[in-house]
């Protein structure tokens, strides 16, 4: 790489580390907001377009291979199925605290909330 | 070094070399993304089950700490990626080398606070052992469970990644043939992957809710 290309390269990448204390710092703010279920939203949405930033620029997604980007689709899809699946397995499940848990730390939620197959 | 020796580790095909190195540090990646879901399940579980005690448990981490970790982590990624820039041309390799090893600074920076941290919760009896200073609140308990794991089971990963940029910034700075760019991109593929790991774990430990 020459050495001018090297210094674009360098401003690239001051500017996307600068995007993501910016992205950070906005993260942090919005935790002091009331939002409600909106807190969870707006963290999780700037960490998602943080690790984009990361994964793209840095990691150099953008200009890799088909084989890499595959690799990368297929772990992220992976993932989120298997995320979703469990999620319908403990969705739908009465919560039992298991033998070493104070009763006070996981109280049964089957009284406070109907969950459907229990009896 | 011989001859013969340095061409042990340098391969006939040195781009096919880079390709295949960092083809299998991204399918390693993919491994390890799935390792640390297997958490972010447990963790979304117990946060929708016992959301309350989720935020009475995450005000009681230390923010500042967290929030300065977090950008001592996000500058490292940009100069390890600087470092792969500079690995490019082997006209630059003391400025890989200066890098790399700046960069290997931080992450000894970001395990100091860490630590700094963890000794400020021990005092606060935080950890959920015996004398669990949240034994009353629903959900909290599991909180720091989850705090811990994820946080030491992160620290470990980054320790591993420490040593592995450490060797190649020596390694560079001596100019071992080895250490080629496309090697030293995929050691910053971990670097960069242990970041992204933080990224989602600052706002799901430290930011549940900071009003009230």
């Amino acid at each position: 790489m020459k050495h001018a290309c090297l210094r674009d390269h360098a401003r690239a990448l001051a500017v996307a580390w600068a995007a993501l204390l910016a992205l950070m710092l906005a993260s942090l703010g919005s935790a002091y907001l009331r939002l409600g279920a909106g807190n969870a939203a707006v963290g999780l949405a700037i960490a998602v377009i943080k690790s984009a930033i990361v994964v793209w620029l840095f990691m150099r997604l953008r200009t890799s291979s088909a084989t890499v980007r595959i690799v990368a689709a297929t772990a992220l899809a992976t993932l989120l199925l298997l995320i979703g699946l469990a999620s319908v397995d403990y969705a739908t499940r009465p919560v039992e605290p298991a033998a070493y848990e104070l009763p006070r730390q996981t109280p049964s939620l089957a009284g406070a909330r109907p969950v459907q197959g229990a009896r | 070094m011989t001859a013969a020796t340095a061409a042990a580790f340098v391969p006939a095909d040195v781009a096919h070399d880079g390709r295949a190195a960092k083809l299998g540090m991204w399918i390693f990646l993919a491994t390890e993304l799935l390792f640390f879901g297997g958490l972010l399940v447990a963790y979304a579980y117990a946060r929708t089950h016992w959301p309350e005690g989720f935020a009475i448990a995450s005000r009681r981490t230390d923010v500042v700490l967290g929030t300065v970790n977090t950008g001592v982590l996000l500058t490292s990624s940009a100069v390890i990626a600087f470092a792969v820039a500079c690995a490019e041309d082997p006209a630059q390799r003391r400025w890989t080398a200066r890098a790399l090893a700046l960069t290997a600074v931080l992450g000894v920076v970001f395990l100091a606070v860490k630590g700094v941290e963890y000794a400020h919760e021990w005092r606060e009896h935080l950890f959920p052992l015996a004398g669990f200073a949240l034994a009353d609140v629903a959900g909290a308990g599991l909180f720091f469970l989850l705090y811990f794991v994820m946080t030491g089971l992160h620290a470990l990963h980054l320790l591993i990644g420490i040593a592995g940029v450490c060797v190649f910034a020596g390694a560079t700075r001596i100019a071992k043939p080895w250490a080629t760019a496309p090697r030293v991109e995929a050691m910053a593929l971990y670097w960069h992957f242990v970041d992204v790991v933080w990224i989602l774990l600052y706002p799901l430990l430290y930011l549940v809710e900071r009003h009230a």
